[in-house]
């Protein structure tokens, strides 16, 4: 396909293209992100339901004094409770920072923050028209976006800001050998932190899960892979880059073997010189 | 069920510090810790009629304690025969009972990060014994027993001899270390030695007055958010993308 043949902005799609489209993949995650994916969400659903009971306090407690009686009775004691929250905690921790000591270069660059994180006048737009969207009050379209939608970025950037935290404090208190102060001051920024990152876990899970128009999102974070048509139609930014890129990369295949060609015929004439004129 | 009580005769006590050392080498209370104190409360009076004493504390298991709430991970905790205690398993040494407690019973032992105090040697009168600081005493200044046993020596103490509470108009909260010995010795100890006020740590009171309020608002809006949308997804039918 020729670059020039590659729309600039989305256009409205015939029936055949759009089944041409659907029936084309493109790849989204690579396999290390899809484990880390569900390697995050469990441990995520037993920090959750482990942390939440293990607050029982009348002025601190947050879950009714049975969900943490159960919780104390499946895992044996509320000390095995702990035991489990903190292994389960530091182990999630210590595999995201080898994950970051090994893959920083891949994922720390300018470009690929400003691809996960970096907000532009498109998502502002997108943010406005998709909350009236979902409360059918508009019928605008929402403008084309990248490998993820603006939705998705604020979501990053709150988990990356939170995440941090969490596993700082988290440590302070498994640890809990320095000063009572900042023990106090962890639990608290351990909490607010995990809060706030529930409040866009429950975005999260209902746009992955349940609501229909980005199913094949949720299907991408199993097989890594989206139909083309998705992408058109919900990530054109980030379509028209990967349309881009394989152009030019058939491009550089053809001027290759257009040089290979040239190469092998002087090579010819090297070794084989034709019969010179007499 | 036993309700158990410790009753000081100050009168009896001479300020030996033998219970201090049996309780600080049975439970292994590092330096700058305890379990149990004795504190000279000073001198009254001019020569010859001089009045001094000394104030042992300890954790005084009170009926009321403010220390229990105030712990979030709840490992601090009362049995029913009113021992207040410290699941060591549990506790992560925040501290914030250590500030509940207005008589200062609480430290954090450093060496296992953990709230340490005295809890009557719990597992000592498992065994059937009596706490290492009463089985010390060499001048049996302190009695322990049974509180609701009619012919005990406690029982005898408190409801006979008057032992008294070391309580304020402020904080009454029901302590179960009772205190006896001449006229003016137990005022003494108390002038000396006030009954403190119970605190709540400053990211405690953020806690509730403030984080819990963000978290529930903050989780319940989105939970809403996405709640609506769902209900519209039921109302209209589903679009799929490919349509």
């Amino acid at each position: 396909m020729a670059s020039t043949s590659i729309p600039v902005e989305p256009l409205p799609l015939s029936a055949e293209d759009a089944h041409l489209l659907s029936q084309s993949h493109i790849k989204k995650h690579t396999i290390s992100i899809v484990l880390l994916h569900w390697f995050n969400a469990i441990v995520w659903a037993i920090e959750l339901a482990t942390g939440s009971a293990l607050i029982v306090a009348p002025g601190y407690g947050f879950m009714p004094i049975w969900y943490s009686k159960m919780m104390d009775s499946l895992a044996g004691g509320h000390a095995n409770l702990l035991r489990i929250h903190i292994a389960v905690g530091l182990t999630w921790s210590i595999v995201f920072v080898i994950y970051a000591i090994f893959g920083w270069r891949h994922f720390l660059r300018a470009e690929v923050l400003r691809k996960e994180v970096g907000i532009d006048a498109d998502d502002i737009q997108w943010l406005r028209i998709r909350l009236l969207l979902l409360l059918n009050r508009t019928r605008e379209t929402l403008p084309p976006q990248g490998a993820y939608n603006a939705g998705q970025k604020l979501y990053a950037l709150l988990v990356y800001a939170m995440v941090p935290i969490i596993m700082v404090t988290g440590w302070v208190m498994a640890m809990h050998r320095f000063s009572p102060f900042l023990i106090q001051w962890s639990m608290l920024l351990h909490f607010i932190a995990a809060g706030m990152v529930v409040s866009g876990l429950m975005i999260h899970i209902y746009m992955g899960a349940v609501f229909p128009e980005e199913r094949p999102a949720f299907y991408s974070m199993i097989t890594g892979l989206v139909d083309e048509l998705y992408a058109y139609s919900h990530h054109f930014k980030w379509w028209r880059e990967v349309k881009l890129e394989e152009a030019e990369w058939q491009a550089s295949l053809s001027r290759k073997s257009k040089l290979t060609a040239a190469v092998a015929a002087s090579t010819d004439d090297a070794i084989h010189p034709r019969p010179s004129k007499l | 069920m036993p309700r158990y009580a410790m009753v000081i005769d100050q009168e009896r006590c001479v300020g030996c510090q033998s219970c201090t050392v049996a309780c600080k080498s049975e439970w292994e209370v590092p330096e700058g810790g305890a379990r149990t104190r004795v504190r000279n409360a000073g001198t009254r009076g001019t020569y010859p009629d001089l009045l001094s004493t000394f104030y042992v504390s300890q954790c005084n298991h009170c009926d009321h304690p403010t220390c229990v709430p105030a712990c979030p991970s709840g490992a601090t905790y009362q049995d029913a025969n009113g021992i207040v205690r410290v699941n060591k398993d549990v506790c992560i040494g925040c501290g914030s009972c250590v500030a509940a407690c207005p008589y200062g019973a609480r430290y954090i032992n450093a060496n296992k990060g953990v709230v340490d105090k005295c809890d009557f040697c719990a597992s000592r009168l498992e065994q059937g014994w009596e706490p290492a600081c009463v089985l010390t005493c060499p001048g049996n200044a302190k009695t322990f027993g049974d509180l609701e046993n009619p012919g005990g020596k406690v029982f005898n103490m408190v409801y006979r001899q008057g032992a008294t509470r070391m309580e304020s108009a402020q904080v009454a909260l029901g302590p179960n270390v009772y205190y006896v010995g001449k006229a003016g010795h137990v005022e003494m100890a108390a002038t000396a030695f006030p009954v403190g006020t119970p605190k709540t740590v400053a990211a405690g009171k953020i806690w509730g007055a403030v984080a819990k309020k963000l978290v529930f608002l903050s989780v319940g809006a989105t939970f809403l958010g996405q709640a609506v949308a769902f209900f519209r997804q039921l109302a209209t039918g589903e679009k799929q993308y490919e349509e």
